[in-house]
């Protein structure tokens, strides 16, 4: 009997003592040497963040499509320029939540920082279609904006340019950080955080569904890049995915796998938003993607897991979990003149 | 006299082959091991893959590009050195593995 209880004990602390650390969030966020974040850096990050002035016709900002009030991301199926000639861009847009922890941004990981993301959907013809050609002179005559880049990059002298405009950004960028959410509770020893049919969610998350082949660690991504089988065929155009960046074969049709932070926030799924429901989302990756064959470059993780709706649904619950509290931004309601 | 020479040279480019090195850098759990290797021209690194899945091993480097392509489970792939410097490889399907190369 005695040797019974031992045995229960030492079962209790061997799962009490599971390494939980890569479930942890990072309490530090990863900053550039040339780029360290400071009160001034951020502040004026975010007032150029959510600064319609930035795009051509002065209708569109940052926040537009990466909105604070919806998940940093959209709830449209593709990112909408809706202020310039009612443009539809390709792709849904991403959150920007943790973007700071990547190390490829946007679907296709064409930016290897957030200050090369930076400038991106400013010129871009369907976003803010804004030549920095013209937007850099425009800045210059702001001599608000002029000052706080002064104080922010005293190097600058004032003298705004595209480098420290993406800077500035990058900075706001970085400290947009998910709010604590119920799983980290739970990870961190209280168990009563989430429910039972989440904790199944769990279980099943790092095992029989196989989501942790792509979604793993603290920021539900490993940064990975596949091509899930959402299109079957010869592939062209956007849909080539990082093969645009470059024509690597393990590069065909692939995009970045997103965090699943906030994920109830963001939705349409996917790059191209092409679901609407977390559990329609769940249900295409455990059936292997939507198309099963002809998938060029299709990822190996996309198999069928058999999950039984009720597995699919505690899968559902789980990522639940990952969405935190509403956090209060206080966006700006005047800008530099 | 022109036996000699080709057999000097034969001799010659032997002893470069014999001292040319492997280096073995394996993919376990997303990682390269180990992550930073230094080696001479001539010398090759051999990508082992350890992981249930995939891998990959590139460079944009302009003197020693390389893509091994699609490596499955259990594959060895050498890669030569061809000229000195530093330079990342990275994996294609998961960017956040990163080999740091110097080559002397």
């Amino acid at each position: 009997m005695k040797k019974i209880v031992l045995a229960c004990l030492l079962m209790g602390v061997s799962v009490l003592a599971q390494d939980t650390s890569k479930w942890i969030c990072p309490s530090e966020v990863p900053q550039p040497e040339d780029n360290k974040l400071t009160k001034e850096r951020i502040e004026l990050g975010k007032l150029l963040y959510f600064d319609v002035r930035l795009s051509r016709d002065d209708t569109i900002s940052c926040a537009t499509c990466h909105s604070p009030s919806r998940g940093w991301s959209d709830e449209v199926p593709t990112s909408k320029a809706v202020g310039f000639q009612g443009r539809v861009g390709p792709r849904n847009s991403p959150t920007i939540l943790n973007s700071a922890f990547q190390k490829k941004q946007f679907w296709d990981g064409r930016a290897k920082s957030l200050e090369a993301q930076a400038l991106g959907p400013i010129e871009a013809d369907v976003e803010m279609n804004m030549p920095l050609d013209m937007l850099i002179p425009k800045l210059n005559k702001i001599q608000g904006y002029k000052e706080l880049f002064a104080k922010a990059y005293p190097e600058s002298k004032g003298v705004i340019t595209k480098e420290y405009l993406a800077k500035a950004i990058a900075s706001f960028e970085r400290t947009v950080i998910s709010p604590e959410a119920p799983f980290d509770k739970y990870i961190k020893g209280d168990k009563n955080a989430i429910s039972a049919e989440a904790k199944k969610g769990f279980e099943l998350f790092q095992g029989k569904a196989h989501c942790t082949d792509c979604h793993d660690g603290w920021n539900f991504t490993d940064g990975s890049f596949h091509n899930i089988g959402l299109n079957d065929g010869e592939l062209t155009g956007k849909e080539l995915g990082r093969y645009n960046v470059k024509a690597r074969p393990a590069w065909y049709g692939v995009f970045k796998t997103p965090t699943l932070r906030d994920v109830t926030k963001s939705y349409p799924y996917f790059h191209d938003g092409s679901v609407k429901t977390l559990k329609e989302a769940t249900v295409l990756c455990s059936e292997g993607g939507r198309y099963e064959n002809n998938v060029k470059n299709k990822s190996e993780y996309m198999k069928k897991r058999d999950l039984s709706e009720d597995e699919v649904d505690a899968v559902v619950a789980f990522m639940h979990t990952l969405t935190g509290p509403d956090v209060k931004v206080d966006i700006p309601t005047s800008f530099p003149q | 006299m022109k036996k000699m020479g080709v057999l000097l040279v034969s001799v010659v480019m032997c002893s470069m082959m014999l001292d040319a090195k492997d280096y073995v850098v394996d993919q376990v759990k997303k990682t390269f091991i180990p992550h930073e290797v230094t080696l001479h021209v001539g010398d090759y690194i051999v990508f082992k893959n350890s992981d249930p899945f995939a891998h990959n091993a590139y460079t944009d480097d302009e003197a020693n590009e390389f893509d091994i392509g699609m490596q499955a489970t259990g594959e060895d792939i050498r890669v030569k050195m061809k000229a000195p410097g530093s330079f990342d490889v990275e994996c294609a399907i998961h960017p956040n593995m990163l080999l740091e190369v110097t080559v002397k």
